[in-house]
């Protein structure tokens, strides 16, 4: 593993909030992160698989949807914030919908809730918690989707 | 192209997520507790937004030491830093009375100007005696001396064009001149990992900006094709003009510009050229004329030829080199030359001389001999390095030399360890660099010696087994020897 080695042609995209996406190991590094942290619910709360499956769809949902729908701008000052009123969803590969990174984004938190809903056996309540959380994602990263404020919420001042 | 183990790739983008994690756990509590005290704002805005400043706050304060290290003497081969401490984890720093002489790996002296020199300091003196260290006003009002003038000469004929304009200082000349020259309607094709005076420059002027792979002429092509048939966005009319913008040098990744290509596309498809040689002029090439004389480019081929004198020359300032008219026209509307104050006459002075030196105008061979030992010190230091294991990037020849670290922990631990030993080396991280690519880069100067190299080479063989960043397989050195005697044989 450790003489496997990767070739990066570095991408041209000027916004280095979103550049770091297109270099190879992102998605490993993503589903690596998952795993472990089921690894690591397992082991802190003792409790059955399915819950943690859960657990990690929820803290995941709350995460991502926090970070790539609701905060806006990025984390520099050195692009005069030009990209101020853009989430990071909104800001990835440039505003063009509907590439590959959007579409394997789009499926991580789908395959989560098919995982979360086999594995506790298809019950409540964490059925409906865990079917609202893959609602709520999918439909946040639908191209019609694109900027769009609902009721103004987290709109521009 | 870089090749990263994958390994590395997974750790880094894990480190930057722990980092990131961490940073918001505690901006988090910190809004909590600011919700708790009373702010002093009194109705007066932030500064800058919670989350613009996140990168600084939360990931650069806490390498503060690694970055901005003040100096107390002359940036030579050796110099003197200033050493600091902090009591506060990183958010502030105190200096010390104490100096460290430390070898300089990371100055932009190249050729060794940037210290006293027999020939060039006794002129610069004499001109700062003679018309004293600034010119207070602008090159239109009272500020071209007969120093600007015979320096503006200099500078073309040392470039091999017609006529050259000089500005104070080198980031304004890029972030000036390209506002002027370039208008509305025109098209910008920049190389992706073009300098920041550049994409500045660019976004001031108002015109279109695309962005083409780096140093790919096949996909420079692609962008100038697509670009001229759909001709301005929303019109679809075609484009007034079009000016493709590229370095000799890129200053993070050391690579030299495939300018023959460039300039056979741009021809092809007529646009104009802009070759930014901050980093090239003076430093390589037979002569020191920069990526034109050593890529057998034909200055006549590319339209505008831009430099800085801050790298090789030892001075401070830029040029833009082209056509009579082009000059000119500049003279006429360049804010730099109209409202910026001129060039120091003593730094303008230190150019000449330096340039003197290097065309051998002075009477002696120094200028030749400093040319001939940054490139032998270059190609030297690389292919030891490579040999060592680590990963270098850059071509042959070219005086920067990056060494890829990736990680964000290796990052101080490399520094502060090379710091211990006196060598100082500048290391270099997001948002400079994309985000898994954190380098430090080295800069060979002719006025290192070989035992200044080989000592530096020891101190960071010795720190990249430390910190763990010798990425490929050293190639042993007894191979070598075995193959030298079974050659004699």
């Amino acid at each position: 593993m450790a003489n496997l080695y990767v070739k990066a042609v570095q991408p041209p995209d000027l916004n280095r909030n979103t550049e770091w996406f297109l270099y190879p190991g992102v998605w490993t590094t993503y589903i690596l992160i998952l795993f472990f942290s089921w690894l690591l619910v397992l082991s802190i709360f003792g409790c059955s698989a399915g819950m943690a499956w859960t657990i990690v769809n929820l803290a995941h949902f709350l995460v991502t949807y926090h970070f790539f729908h609701w905060k806006k701008g990025t984390p520099f000052g050195e692009d005069q914030g030009i990209y101020n009123g853009l989430t990071w969803w909104e800001q990835i590969d440039n505003g063009k919908q509907l590439t590959r990174n959007r579409k394997f984004l789009t499926v991580v938190p789908v395959v989560l809730y098919l995982i979360a809903s086999h594995t506790t056996d298809y019950q409540h309540p964490m059925l409906f918690l865990n079917t609202l959380a893959v609602i709520v994602l999918v439909v946040a990263k639908f191209p019609n989707m694109h900027k769009v404020r609902i009721f103004g919420i987290n709109g521009d001042t | 192209m870089i090749t990263i183990p994958y390994l590395t790739a997974l750790t880094t983008y894990f480190s930057y997520g722990l980092l990131f994690a961490f940073g918001q756990f505690r901006d988090f509590f910190r809004k909590i507790f600011d919700w708790w005290g009373t702010t002093n704002l009194q109705g007066y805005a932030p500064i800058s937004l919670d989350f613009e400043d996140f990168y600084t706050r939360r990931l650069y304060l806490r390498i503060q030491d690694c970055f901005g290290r003040p100096i107390s003497s002359a940036p030579d081969a050796w110099f003197d830093v200033v050493e600091r401490y902090s009591n506060d984890n990183n958010k502030t720093l105190k200096r010390t009375e104490k100096r460290i002489k430390c070898l300089n790996l990371g100055s932009y002296n190249y050729l060794g100007f940037a210290a006293a020199d027999e020939y060039c300091t006794p002129r610069a003196i004499d001109s700062l005696r003679r018309f004293s260290a600034s010119t207070c006003s602008p090159r239109v009002d009272g500020g071209t001396t007969t120093v600007h003038t015979e320096l503006e000469e200099c500078v073309a004929k040392f470039v091999g064009k017609p006529a050259a304009i000089v500005t104070g200082m080198g980031y304004v000349t890029n972030s000036s001149i390209l506002p002027v020259l370039i208008g509305k309607a025109w098209l910008i094709i920049s190389d992706s990992l073009n300098h920041n005076s550049i994409v500045n420059g660019a976004r001031g002027s108002g015109a279109t900006i695309r962005v083409f792979q780096h140093n790919t002429p096949s996909h420079l092509e692609k962008v100038l094709r697509e670009q001229i048939a759909e001709g301005q966005p929303r019109t679809h009319r075609p484009w007034k003009k079009i000016i493709v913008v590229v370095e000799g040098i890129y200053s993070m990744e050391g690579e030299i510009c495939k300018l023959p290509e460039i300039v056979a596309v741009c021809k092809k498809y007529k646009a104009y050229i802009y070759l930014d040689e901050a980093h090239s002029i003076g430093a390589v090439g037979k002569t020191g004329r920069g990526v034109c004389e050593l890529l057998g480019v034909d200055t006549a081929d590319v339209d505008i030829m831009m430099g800085t004198f801050t790298k090789s020359f030892g001075s401070c300032g830029g040029y833009i080199a082209g056509s009579k008219e082009l000059i000119q026209y500049l003279k006429y509307t360049c804010p730099a030359h109209l409202y910026a104050t001129s060039i120091s006459p003593p730094a303008a002075e230190q150019i000449i001389s330096a340039i003197k030196v290097i065309l051998g105008e002075d009477g002696t061979s120094r200028g030749a001999q400093k040319l001939a030992r940054i490139r032998q010190n270059s190609n030297f230091f690389r292919s030891e390095l490579q040999r060592m294991g680590f990963e270098v990037l850059g071509d042959n020849d070219s005086p920067v030399m990056p060494i890829m670290l990736y990680n964000p922990a290796k990052i101080p631990a490399f520094s502060r360890e090379c710091l211990k030993q006196n060598v100082a080396i500048v290391t270099v991280a997001f948002p400079a660099t994309p985000l898994l690519l954190a380098r430090a880069r080295i800069c060979i100067s002719a006025s290192h010696s070989r035992e200044d190299l080989i000592k530096a080479l020891e101190v960071i063989s010795q720190v990249g087994d430390l910190v763990g960043i010798k990425y490929f397989p050293a190639e042993p050195k007894k191979q070598q020897q075995e193959k030298g005697t079974i050659k004699l044989e």
